[in-house]
């Protein structure tokens, strides 16, 4: 049976993978080379696929694949939809479950000074975990062939201006304060998608 | 507290859902806004708290922060709403778009709405740092603390989790172990905050 495999599968890929949803890409690509649902190029194009629709990734991608192994059933369309729903239902409740009682546990632990030691640790942790996420990302945008682990000056040889220009001007943008208020984010998301369709669409201009 | 609707909370994270793009930071960066700023159902110090709680346990890290702060502002279906809310509109849109993605993916006026809400993701990530690196008390400790995580998940190919156990066990130590009367860091942190909101 076809959806339980899937809900299995995708029950473990929720429960075995910490540190959020490009943790879960090479053990969903394991997944579904085993099972033979589709083949590592299709896997590539859901992955910029998901990665540009709303929502986060993970769940992107999970509901994709659920719905290319339900289409391949007997069922066809409503098999897909179903599939679609087994895969994200099944990557979602295993950390659902967790969460509950480990937020449980540390609202009743969060006077222990050891919970508190260990959270006053993991807090610059965090911190510097973002600004890691901030520059691999503005990187992978401005410098397309930077590749941190190994900088040379190939790295350094596709230069995106008209990117670093948006982001500069979007930036300011959003540290305007109007009375004791920013600009709300999804109002920057849009202000980015209207600047990259007069950019990219209209003007042609090189990313 | 106990006013929010179970409704608000689905909308809330509905809407975060369906217009956040760019995988789980950029979402972070509008939950903050949302949940903190707007809807002020958390400090930012409890929104750190979630946001380690979320980085730390299985799962996808946005859906983790959903029913991290629906369970408590509303408990078990709190939990239940808030991550109904930023699921269902993956799911939907996906379900949608997956019979002529592949043409769409290809279209150039798609194409040009991403390259710009890519950048617009940065924006909103690098916000977030921002506001969280305003909160951290900038003692020695925890800007050496900072660095090097951002020096191993940026120039290794260490897993994160190993990163974060190894940041609660260097605060266990500094906290408990060597330095038993001096005051918990994360508490002047909380009182630093709540000044700041008075």
């Amino acid at each position: 049976m076809q959806f339980l495999l899937l809900f299995w599968e995708y029950f473990q890929i929720g429960l075995f993978t910490i540190g959020g949803g490009y943790a879960m890409l090479p053990m969903v690509q394991q997944v579904v080379e085993r099972n033979g649902w589709m083949t590592q190029a299709e896997l590539i194009g859901f992955v910029g696929i998901a990665e540009s629709t709303p929502g986060p990734f993970a769940v992107n991608l999970a509901t994709f694949v659920g719905m290319e192994v339900g289409k391949a059933t007997s069922m066809g369309v409503f098999g897909g939809i179903l599939g679609a729903f087994v895969a994200t239902f099944a990557v979602v409740l295993p950390s659902f479950v967790v969460i509950l009682i480990v937020t449980k546990l540390f609202i009743k632990f969060k006077e222990n000074k050891y919970v508190n030691g260990a959270m006053s640790g993991i807090k610059p942790v965090v911190v510097g975990l973002i600004l890691s996420a901030v520059l691999t990302i503005a990187f992978a945008v401005v410098f397309p062939k930077l590749q941190f682990d190994s900088i040379n000056a190939e790295g350094f040889s596709e230069f995106r201006y008209v990117s670093l220009i948006m982001f500069a001007v979007l930036f300011v943008i959003s540290r305007i304060k109007f009375g004791k208020k920013r600009i709300h984010p999804i109002l920057i998301v849009v202000l980015s998608a209207v600047m990259g369709v007069v950019a990219f669409g209209f003007f042609n201009l090189p990313r | 507290m106990k006013s929010t609707s179970l409704w608000q909370l689905f909308w809330t994270f509905f809407k975060i859902g369906a217009f956040t793009f760019g995988g789980g930071w950029s979402l972070i960066a509008v939950m903050e806004e949302e949940v903190v700023v707007r809807r002020k159902w958390a400090t930012p110090d409890d929104m750190l708290e979630m946001l380690i709680i979320s980085e730390s346990t299985p799962g996808v890290i946005a859906v983790n922060m959903a029913t991290s702060i629906g369970y408590r502002q509303r408990g078990f279906w709190g939990a239940l709403v808030a991550t109904m809310g930023v699921v269902v509109p993956s799911f939907v849109i996906i379900s949608a778009l997956s019979f002529g993605l592949e043409a769409l993916a290809q279209n150039k006026w798609y194409q040009a709405v991403f390259y710009g809400i890519q950048v617009g993701a940065i924006v909103l990530i690098l916000n977030a740092f921002l506001k969280l690196f305003k909160q951290l008390e900038k003692n020695a400790s925890n800007l050496i603390v900072m660095v090097v995580a951002l020096s191993v998940s940026l120039f290794t190919n260490v897993n994160v989790v190993f990163v974060i156990i190894a940041g609660a066990v260097f605060g266990i130590l500094v906290n408990c172990v060597f330095n038993k009367n001096k005051r918990l860091p994360a508490e002047a942190v909380g009182e630093a905050t709540k000044k700041e909101d008075e």
